[in-house]
């Protein structure tokens, strides 16, 4: 039974957690410009990330280590220092476009500048990671993120041809604008397959004291959570496609991104969305700024956790502090939010091969994971994720200058 | 040594002339008129939702804000993708339809 309600939690959790400022932008600037056309990315990145928090969590739960701490024991310093520096920087950039998603959403709500909230976001986001447990910043911030499932109400309202939208799961090649239609693409794989998701995940079955009992757990959560999760980034592309492409309104600016539940949903629907944007922009804000500090303590040999008191584990506590202060300062500053995350998710997307390869020769380790290494359908999702990743990294920058207007 | 030198300098000047030039150079007609004609059509819904008391005047404002700040880069950049007479007049046509938008908005928001 208590497995039961862990499982349901997990699930929960994963939905919630699921949609933040790159699922929700680069999902509705697909949808507004190429209709249903770009599901199948959703369906694709959906998929691949499922995959990848599975294979870390199950990891995480037989060695009892974290996945970058097997990285750096397996690999050796030397290696470790580029997915390190990798992931290090491309999450520092999704951490900033996700303060200022919050930040935006604080601007809609009231009138106010969203550069004269990013401080104050900045402190409050500290404030609950320094005083707060892992199960605050994992499971409260998720639980009200559930918000999210507006955006599958506003597209269940605006009645979608569910056959158009069934065969656009399918990949499909654009009839026009290629580059920016491969650029979006890009852009939301990258929003689906960010690194933090999986090494936030690693680390949180080891907070969560994981077992080999939990495989059953890690199985359900990663699969049954990550579809649902990944249902209402569709959603949020159905209702862009619904409201803005027969208009022909493209997203240049996340002012216009709220319209796309105000028209369903009326005045709720305006509501629901600001409080959807600033909610799951602020729950991976917590999640990034600690995935981040846990990627630098697990490399350093630090001691870390989000349960300790932060004079026990003073290091780890110092990183997320300077981290999510520093991700403040360019939106403070007044960097376009929307700009920011576009091009975060692109250098995102180009960075999973430095996390995604290694997992490969991890995942087929007896010694780390005994019986429980990959059977045949985990080791063919594995290669073709690595292979997306090592495509994602090649076709990134050019797209960047031929599709990122 | 001094070859490789001015080799350098040759490369660097290149690069940063290619820079300014990328930097500087005006998006397409094309997608200039896209981008006006969004905003029109953003404008035109935003009006339309306010009418129905489905978004706030402090939401509807910041559009209106936004669509003006649009309008002002585009203004400033239209110029260079301008070629021919007829390249004008549908600049000017989109530039009057924005504008027209945020009169409404405005009006619709009490402005």
């Amino acid at each position: 039974m208590k497995k039961w309600g862990e499982i349901a939690l997990g699930v929960v959790t994963s939905i919630g957690g699921f949609l933040e400022v790159g699922s929700i932008a680069t999902s509705v600037q697909g949808g507004a410009i190429f209709h249903f056309q770009l599901a199948w990315v959703l369906v694709l990145g959906t998929a691949s990330l499922a995959f990848l928090m599975e294979m870390t969590g199950r990891l995480a739960a037989v060695s009892r280590r974290t996945y970058a701490d097997l990285l750096r024991e397996r690999f050796g310093y030397r290696f470790f220092v580029v997915p390190l520096l990798a992931v290090f920087i491309v999450s520092l950039l999704v951490l900033t476009s996700e303060i200022g998603g919050v930040a935006i959403a604080l601007q809609l709500a009231t009138g106010i500048a969203f550069r004269w909230w990013a401080i104050p976001i900045a402190l409050i986001g500290w404030l609950l990671l320094w005083r707060g447990t892992f199960s605050i910043v994992e499971q409260g911030t998720a639980m009200l993120g559930l918000v999210a499932l507006t955006f599958a109400v506003g597209a269940v309202k605006l009645h979608p041809d569910w056959g158009t939208l069934g065969r656009a799961l399918l990949p499909s090649t654009p009839s026009r604008d290629s580059a920016r239609y491969w650029y979006i693409a890009v852009s939301m794989l990258g929003a689906s397959i960010s690194p933090y998701l999986y090494l936030f995940y690693s680390a949180g079955a080891i907070e969560d004291a994981w077992t080999i009992e939990y495989l059953s757990v890690n199985r359900i959560t990663a699969g049954l959570g990550n579809l649902f999760g990944g249902g209402l980034a569709i959603a949020a592309l159905v209702t862009a496609a619904l409201v803005f492409e027969p208009r022909g309104i493209q997203v240049d600016r996340y002012e216009q991104i709220a319209l796309v539940l105000a028209t369903p949903l009326g005045r709720a629907g305006l509501v629901l969305f600001i409080a959807t944007l600033c909610i799951t922009c602020f729950g991976s804000t917590l999640e990034i700024a600690l995935a981040i500090a846990y990627l630098l303590a697990q490399g350093f040999g630090w001691q870390w956790s989000e349960n300790l008191k932060p004079g026990k584990d003073a290091r780890f506590s110092t990183s997320y502090t300077v981290l999510i202060v520093l991700a403040a300062v360019p939106i403070a500053l007044g960097a376009d939010p929307l700009q920011l995350t576009n091009l975060s998710m692109v250098v995102t997307a180009a960075s999973l091969p430095v996390t995604v390869i290694p997992l490969l020769v991890l995942m087929n380790d007896g010694d780390v994971l005994d019986t429980h290494v990959n059977g045949w359908i985990s080791n063919t999702a594995l290669v073709v994720i690595a292979l997306l990743s090592v495509v994602l990294l090649v076709a990134a920058l050019p797209l960047q200058l031929l599709g990122g207007g | 040594m001094l070859q490789s030198a001015s080799a350098r300098r040759a490369a660097l000047a290149l690069v940063v002339g290619a820079a300014i030039a990328g930097c500087g150079a005006a998006p397409e007609l094309d997608q200039q008129l896209e981008t006006l004609s969004s905003w029109t059509a953003t404008l035109e819904l935003a009006k339309e939702r306010h009418g129905a008391a489905a978004i706030s005047t402090t939401y509807a404002t910041q559009l209106a804000d936004a669509a003006r700040s649009a309008l002002g880069k585009t203004e400033q950049q239209i110029g260079h993708a301008v070629h021919s007479r007829i390249d004008s007049s549908y600049a000017a046509d989109a530039l009057d339809s924005l504008r027209g938008a945020i009169r409404q908005l405005d009006a619709e928001t009490g402005r």
